[in-house]
């Protein structure tokens, strides 16, 4: 009588801690992310190269997408860019999708390949921001925003990517602990799924 | 097995993304107020944290600005020097025939209307992320009596429109974004015509909507070169509000159609304090069939 109790305590004791962790790692995540915003809204709006300003939520969206998976990823991306939304001109929506497709791309297109270095980082932050940016601009454009994609584009693409490459640097390590905590390398895709065997 | 149930998983969370996603944008386009007074909500939440942030970190963006900027703060100084030696010698001339502060009211204050409450509110910060670089926030918000779609000038003309309102805080949409239609008049014709910002030329305006070429071929039916250009009786803002000088007239869509490029009244791209007009603006855009600014028909 006692040892069929015991399994679904267990269970429930899992799925609690797994839910506190969780929990515990949304919130790492949304620090590090309002981190970035603030200095997105304050420093970078004078301190810019030949007028263009690095896109910290892009950064954040494309190492969510590299460090928690096309699943996770896509998912922190997608609340990144709607936080970002509300500060700018543009319909609400608009980079919150950008930033979810591209983080859902990237997450499954270098998961097993990705192996965290400084320099993959910094290349695939290029890589990814570029892709942010240049889709925010064409999807804007698509849906009706005028002045998005001009001469301009190329540039604030080209300038914004290499200082998100260059930031990775420091914004990498916040995004590392939040979303892996002190694990070192990306957490299991999945919880745990629970079926009608693991149930017995 | 396992990896194609996750692939699975995967992409139907990304299906559910971009559907939400499709749905804000929907509603946002459709002006949906709860969704407007949410994000201001969030904006108004967050405002003390990034002002208390910028204040931290401001000196750090002033060394950057400096060490950047020297050249065209130099510049910018002798221009300003030379500014001010003329203003003086000509405010001594001014006050030797007539009243001084009198004077200085006049050429500082907006003068082209005098019926409208008017509140005054300082630039806070310029764009925040790089493709909205004409836009502005300013700082008087609801609690002024300020509400979107408001006309936003300085002493030199029609600067923009308050775009969103919050609590102490609006942004304006700057007169040179492409996205910004106004209703102006060419005062030398006295034709009507709506008209935009040109993307990458914050200093010039296009009407390109509602003005005929002439059909009889009589060039001296167009607007004069430096012409005044002035905003519309029946457009969202105030009527007769300078908007700027007739630049070039040229023939577009086969000859159908004036293109009347304008250089802008009031400068834009570096902007300290601004004027709101406190007057109700006009929901409507000014288009449709019986609209004055209607595309002419060939």
């Amino acid at each position: 009588m006692t040892a069929p109790q015991l399994a679904p305590t267990g269970l429930r004791q899992g799925l609690s801690s797994l839910r506190s962790s969780v929990l515990v790692a949304a919130l790492r995540v949304f620090l590090v992310y309002m981190a970035a915003l603030l200095l997105q809204l304050t420093i970078f709006v004078e301190v810019r190269v030949v007028g263009v300003a690095p896109e910290l939520p892009a950064l954040v969206a494309v190492l969510a997408g590299l460090l928690a998976g096309a699943r996770g990823g896509s998912l922190i991306a997608f609340g990144a860019g709607l936080m970002w939304d509300v500060y700018l001109p543009t319909p609400l929506g608009l980079a919150a999708v950008t930033f979810a497709l591209v983080a859902y791309g990237l997450g499954s297109l270098t998961e097993d390949l990705f192996h965290d270095t400084r320099i993959q980082t910094g290349l695939l932050a290029f890589v990814g921001t570029a892709a942010s940016v240049a889709a925010y601009a064409v999807l804007g454009e698509v849906v009706g925003q005028r002045g998005l994609v001009d001469d301009a584009l190329l540039r604030i693409v080209l300038v914004s990517s290499a200082l998100n490459a260059v930031l990775s640097l420091a914004v990498a390590p916040a995004m590392r602990w939040a979303v892996w905590g002190g694990r070192s390398r990306r957490p299991s895709v999945d919880p745990p799924r629970i079926t009608a065997r693991n149930r017995r | 097995m396992a990896a194609a149930q996750r692939s699975g998983r995967s992409r139907y969370r990304l299906l559910l993304l971009i559907l939400t996603a499709i749905t804000l944008l929907t509603l946002d386009f459709r002006g949906y107020g709860p969704l407007e007074t949410a994000q201001s909500r969030v904006r108004d939440i967050l405002e003390p944290v990034v002002s208390a942030v910028d204040v931290v970190l401001g000196p750090v963006a002033e060394v950057w600005t400096v060490m950047f900027s020297y050249n065209d703060l130099r510049a910018e100084n002798d221009r300003l020097r030379a500014e001010v030696d003329s203003l003086r010698s000509a405010d001594m001339r001014a006050a030797a025939r007539d009243d001084t502060l009198e004077r200085l009211l006049e050429a500082t204050g907006v003068t082209y209307v005098d019926d409208i409450e008017q509140i005054t509110a300082s630039v806070l910060r310029h764009s925040v992320g790089n493709f909205d670089d004409d836009i502005v926030s300013i700082d008087v918000g609801h609690r002024d009596g300020v509400a979107p779609g408001m006309a936003v000038v300085t002493a030199a003309g029609l600067v923009g429109r308050v775009e969103t309102v919050d609590t102490g805080l609006s942004t304006v949409t700057m007169i040179s974004d492409p996205n910004l239609v106004i209703g102006v008049r060419l005062i030398d014709t006295g034709d009507v015509g709506l008209g935009h910002g040109m993307a990458g030329e914050p200093t010039r305006f296009v009407v390109d909507t509602g003005l005929r070429w002439p059909g009889t071929g009589d060039l001296s039916e167009l607007p004069a070169i430096g012409s005044t250009v002035v905003t519309a009786a029946g457009s969202r803002y105030p009527a007769n509000i300078p908007v700027g000088r007739v630049s070039t007239v040229e023939p577009a869509e086969g000859g159908l159609v004036q293109l009347v490029t304008v250089d802008l009244a009031a400068a834009v791209d570096d902007l300290g304090y601004v004027t709101v007009l406190l007057q109700a603006p006009v929901e409507e855009a000014p288009v449709g069939p019986d609209s004055p600014f209607s595309e002419p028909s060939p």
